[in-house]
């Protein structure tokens, strides 16, 4: 880390606004210093609030997160998470990718509790609680079933459960269900959404589905690639708990059509 | 996939498509013993010169008696089964261990690549006159050649299975705050267990061949001087028999093998798989609270 980004850490963390859980200011990402991956995006997040990023191929929705997760280092410009700079993975973020990365080798409920052997020893409590949350994903009776036993949105739903037993209270989700079919797509997102009021999670969403982005989210933040940039924040004004039918509607529409436009120009 | 688990689904898969499994057996033993008689009349009818191609017969004579009667067949196959077993977990350790260094370590996978390649291209069993020149007439040289040429399938395993670990697994470990340790004992190396297992399975059979080489080249007991010895007193039946015995064995350290990795890759096992899946829900029924 360079000595001026150092320096700007320094300078975001002294307006804390205790509602604003991930704070940007000019964030940029290049690699091998030529290849901008994300150039100047400034954002707030909200605590609770459940933001989607939508973009095509190389609009450095994926780097974005995976800065906010503290497993790439900024180029220049601010990041902070709870009003603390980013140096690297926090306790306080949790990710999920679009494969569900489990270990062929633990049972479910084993993969679940992989967050807390990783953090230390392992309690009664910590067990029972990886077994609830596999409930809560619906997974009951599937506890000790290894990966090669369950389908794909089942794995995908222990992958979820094991995002939750991290604790973390802000959760990054790299196109989690992309991999998986429209209707089951369909029914995790709706899951996904009882799950995080649950909990009551800050989540980042991403995805390269408009109307997926839109009916999830709180917020859309549009991106465009070469460079990857933050286009523009959408604000999704619809009431939640929210059905499928919503996606039916003029209002819902028109929005997918105001942010199909803002990526049309690119 | 393995030879065994093949023939055990070719024995039940397909005797549910073709008759019985008794029946599938019956054809087989039919088979085999066809071929045996045909060898058998050829070599009696003088087709090929007995002394070339001993009869099927005379070879389970010779077995019997050597086998049975003789019983210096069992101190010779003791010093053989030593010999490949020692040079296999020699050269195993040394094969795994060089490549988790350079595994873990990218500088020194840099600096060693070249002499592993020099190493693999070299026809390493030309150097078992130098490694007996070295280490004498014991069963040490002979241990030293099984290790040298057994080491490489898994020293070049281990490392691919290591550094072939998913991109988002590791970076999902990263997230967790995981540290390096963590990693390679929670990650890496049970990702990579299949594909050690796989070279281990080959370094035996190598260990055998340096066994049995090294005992042609200069020695006075082991499997390979009782081969030599029929063969120079032209005693065919008795070589054959020899013969027999080394693949028995062959097999039985084949069969040891493949349960080694039945329970130490068990997820790639849908038996043993459900098995363990059983055995820890029954483990947790407190925790889970029914079942």
């Amino acid at each position: 880390m360079n000595a001026i980004a150092s320096h700007l850490v320094a300078a975001s963390t002294s307006h804390i606004d205790p509602d604003i859980v991930i704070s940007a200011r000019d964030l940029v990402k290049a690699f091998n210093s030529e290849v901008v991956a994300l150039d100047r995006a400034s954002f707030d997040i909200r605590r609770g609030s459940f933001v989607s990023l939508v973009g095509p191929s190389g609009c450095g929705k994926s780097t974005l997160l995976r800065l906010v997760a503290g497993l790439i280092g900024k180029s220049a410009g601010e990041l902070s998470v709870l009003g603390h700079g980013v140096t690297g993975p926090s306790h306080d973020v949790g990710m999920m990718f679009q494969r569900p990365t489990l270990l062929e080798w633990r049972t479910a409920v084993e993969n679940v509790l992989l967050p807390t052997e990783v953090q230390g020893t392992t309690t009664d409590a910590d067990r029972r609680r990886a077994i609830e949350l596999l409930q809560l994903v619906g997974l009951r009776d599937f506890e000790f079933s290894f990966p090669r036993q369950l389908s794909g949105g089942m794995q995908q739903r222990v992958a979820l459960a094991r995002l939750l037993q991290t604790g973390a209270n802000i959760l990054l989700l790299d196109e989690p269900f992309g991999a998986l079919d429209e209707f089951t797509r369909e029914r995790l997102n709706l899951e996904l959404l009882r799950i995080v009021d649950d909990v009551e999670a800050t989540v980042l969403f991403v995805t390269h589905n408009i109307s997926e982005a839109i009916f999830l989210a709180d917020q859309v933040m549009v991106m465009t690639p070469r460079p990857g940039r933050l286009a523009k924040i959408v604000d999704v004004p619809f009431e939640r708990p929210r059905e499928i039918a919503l996606m039916q509607t003029p209002e819902f529409n028109s929005l997918v059509g105001e942010v199909r436009s803002i990526l049309g120009g690119h | 996939m393995s030879l065994a688990t093949d023939g055990n689904l070719s024995m039940t898969d397909v005797a549910h498509e073709r008759g019985s499994l008794a029946g599938r057996v019956m054809r087989h033993v039919a088979l085999f013993l066809g071929v045996m008689l045909v060898w058998e009349l050829a070599s009696y009818y003088q087709f090929v010169d007995p002394l070339i191609l001993p009869r099927p017969t005379a070879i389970a004579a010779a077995l019997v008696n050597m086998v049975l009667y003789q019983g210096t067949v069992w101190f010779h196959l003791g010093v053989t089964l030593w010999e490949a077993v020692a040079g296999f977990v020699i050269g195993s350790a040394i094969g795994i261990g060089l490549a988790v260094a350079a595994g873990l370590n990218e500088s020194f996978r840099r600096y060693i690549s070249p002499y592993i390649i020099a190493l693999q291209v070299t026809p390493r069993i030309a150097l078992a006159p130098i490694v007996i020149a070295w280490l004498g007439f014991g069963m040490m040289p002979k241990i030293a050649i099984g290790a040298l040429i057994c080491f490489f399938p898994p020293f070049i395993n281990t490392l691919t299975g290591l550094l072939n670990v998913d991109e988002d697994a590791n970076e999902m470990f990263r997230s967790l705050g995981a540290k390096k340790r963590q990693i390679f004992f929670s990650l890496m190396l049970p990702n990579a267990m299949p594909i050690i297992m796989a070279g281990l399975k080959t370094a035996i059979s190598l260990a055998l061949i340096g066994a049995i080489v090294g005992e042609f080249i200069s020695a006075s007991e082991g499997m390979g001087v009782l081969m030599q010895r029929y063969t120079f007193a032209l005693n065919m039946a008795s070589s054959f028999a020899v013969l027999v015995i080394l693949t028995a064995m062959g097999y039985v350290l084949f069969l040891l093998m493949e349960w080694a990795d039945n329970w130490l890759v068990y997820w790639r096992h849908d038996a043993r798989m459900t098995a363990i899946s059983r055995k820890k829900a029954k483990a947790w029924a407190g925790v889970a609270g029914r079942r």
